[in-house]
């Protein structure tokens, strides 16, 4: 029984750390269509502007939300310069912003330099519940992510700007008839999604050694998220694919060691993506 | 007579001629260091060709050519490591090439018989490539994990009594060459057939070629089998000239490094593929050596400006370059 509820515990904290790695994606991918290959160096970028920031003295959470913010920036500026104009061939999309990854990770190794950084944890320590220890910085996390998606998921479901943006999915031409801006509609998703994968890249470097290249993991596995989950569905997709993926590993981890496991899940999802393209648990 | 042969082929085949020519004398005027390393970049150059029938010729992008590459340079290393009765090195380009060639089939079939997007397509070919890098690093019995694999030069035999080492450069070289020139002169046959025009019609309009009575997924599956093919003759060949094989060779980076290649040499042009592996694997190791700090940066840069303005690459260049004058 012990057993079972601290598997359950991690389980939940993989799920919601991969969920909060593969949101912006998901966000981009889902809602405009584009296959961001540049997330993982995003990611990576949110994680060194937070170890930056901290090193200035500003305090993590500030850190982090400032990473966040630069990342959004860059990412608003990358799609106005370039990737605006290829909305619609997604091959292009998709080679111009591993471009982007390419480039990134060498300014990273440029400016930062190729070694090891670490950010402290701000959280150390943790939950006693009598037979399992629960790290408290991943609890902050996940609560963080669970916050982060159920706010998405308010502004997409009960406000004007979400009824916008679905309105922009579900017919862009009669959306842009209605007097919707679709390329300032285009651009602030855009924005967002890089402004998430700063931000998760500045909340799981306290986890991770940070390198300039952390966030290739974390773009294949994000992929797989999407795909599992089901593209467009951006909350309970997320969450859905994260938890298979995630719990896949976990399990998997248990019987073997940690390769076996990562190849395991890969092999999964291609057969799912072969099976059900739809993602897992999608209808239609 | 010369000049009227010369004036029936095409440009493209010209430029080819050109390069092989070039090639082929070029260790009568040097030697040294640039003769040792030049067969290398010519394999890059036919691991490039492998990326450009899927790209140019078909519309299919592939992340995971390093994966064949490594396949094809660790089955090469195994089988020497193994030795045995026949020759390791004609087992082992066999071995390697047909392995490489059967995963791609398997992963082809597995994902074009359901006609699975080509956007996802990208993604498991990136999948493929990572499975194939923490394999190698985790399997220490078989892969030599982190170290590598050593691996010898190939020893040519003819029968039981005529063997020839190709220890040195000079023979290596035109091994090398004439493996170069096949491969390049076959693939070019392959894609001038009826089967090579079937897959630029999918390229170009895959429904109609569907609506046309083809059966298009088995196109898909058969050339991606011939490029993983390809690509593990190539990374066989590469292992026993490098002496060495290590996991670094299925990473990703480097299958990145082949479709740079080919978005700068051209990828609806064969030789300007092969040229661009050659061309672009030289610069990249001539600028890691001048500036170690910024060589990758340069390529990555060379890569975006290729895909918004040259969409064409080199091939391109030349050729219009070649037809304003001519």
């Amino acid at each position: 029984m012990e057993i079972v509820v601290s598997v359950l515990i991690d389980t939940a904290l993989i799920t919601l750390t991969l969920a909060l790695a593969a949101f912006g994606l998901a966000i981009i991918y889902g809602l405009i269509g584009v296959i961001n290959m540049g997330h993982g160096a995003m990611l990576t970028l949110g994680a060194y502007f937070t170890w930056a920031g901290m090193g200035i003295g500003i305090p993590f959470v500030f850190s982090v939300i400032l990473g966040g913010l630069i990342v959004g920036f860059i990412g608003i500026i990358l799609e106005h310069l370039i990737i605006r104009h290829y909305y619609d061939n997604p091959f292009d999309t998709l080679l111009l912003t591993w471009a982007f990854f390419l480039v990134t990770t060498e300014l990273i190794k440029i400016f930062f330099g190729p070694d090891f950084r670490t950010v402290t944890n701000p959280f150390p320590g943790f939950i006693d519940i009598g037979f399992y220890k629960i790290p408290t910085y991943r609890t902050a996390i996940s609560i963080l992510t669970a916050i982060f998606i159920i706010f998405t998921g308010f502004v997409f479901f009960k406000t004007t700007t979400g009824i916008k943006i679905r309105a922009m999915i579900q017919n862009q031409e009669v959306a842009s008839l209605l007097g919707l801006n679709i390329s300032l509609t285009y651009k602030m998703v855009f924005g967002f999604g890089c402004f998430m994968a700063g931000v998760a890249g500045g909340l799981v470097a306290p986890m991770v050694s940070v390198s300039p290249y952390m966030g290739d993991m974390y773009l294949v596995r994000s992929f797989f998220v999407v795909i599992v989950g089901g593209i467009g569905q951006i909350l309970s997709g997320t969450l859905a694919g994260s938890f298979v993926i995630g719990g896949l590993e976990t399990i998997v981890a248990l019987f073997s060691d940690q390769v076996i496991a990562q190849v395991a899940v890969f092999l999964f999802a291609i057969i799912i993506l072969r099976l059900r393209p739809q993602g897992i648990f999608s209808e239609k | 007579m010369a000049i009227k042969i010369l004036k029936n082929i095409s440009g493209e085949n010209k430029a080819a001629l050109i390069i092989f020519i070039l090639m082929g004398l070029l260790p009568i005027f040097i030697s040294g260091y640039i003769i040792f390393i030049l067969p290398q970049y010519m394999l890059f150059g036919l691991l490039a060709v492998s990326l450009c029938i899927l790209w140019g010729y078909s519309g299919i992008i592939s992340f995971g050519q390093a994966a064949f590459f490594a396949i094809g340079a660790y089955t090469m290393g195994i089988v020497f490591k193994g030795g045995g009765e026949i020759n390791p090195a004609y087992v082992g380009i066999v071995c390697g090439a047909l392995l490489s060639g059967i995963v791609a089939l398997i992963v082809g079939y597995f994902l074009f018989s359901v006609k699975v997007r080509s956007s996802y397509f990208v993604l498991a070919t990136l999948a493929l490539s990572i499975v194939v890098e923490q394999l190698a690093k985790s399997q220490k019995d078989i892969t030599g994990g982190w170290n590598g694999l050593f691996v010898d030069r190939i020893t040519l035999t003819i029968g039981p009594f005529i063997e020839y080492s190709l220890f040195d450069d000079i023979p290596m070289y035109y091994f090398v060459f004439f493996i170069t020139l096949l491969s390049f002169i076959s693939i070019k046959w392959l894609m001038a057939s009826k089967f090579g025009k079937i897959l630029i019609g999918i390229r170009e309009n895959e429904d109609r070629i569907s609506a046309l009575g083809y059966n298009t997924s088995f196109y898909k599956t058969i050339i991606f089998a011939v490029s993983g093919l390809l690509a593990g003759l190539a990374g066989a060949i590469y292992g026993s000239h490098a002496g060495f094989v290590d996991p670094s060779l299925a990473r990703v980076l480097f299958s990145t490094e082949v479709i740079v290649w080919v978005a700068i040499g051209g990828r609806n042009s064969l030789i300007g593929s092969l040229a661009g592996g050659i061309l672009v694997a030289s610069l990249s190791n001539y600028l890691n050596s001048v500036t170690p700090e910024y060589w990758q940066l340069i390529i990555g840069m060379i890569f975006f400006i290729v895909i918004i303005i040259f969409r064409d690459g080199l091939a391109g260049g030349v050729e219009k370059t070649y037809n304003k004058f001519f």
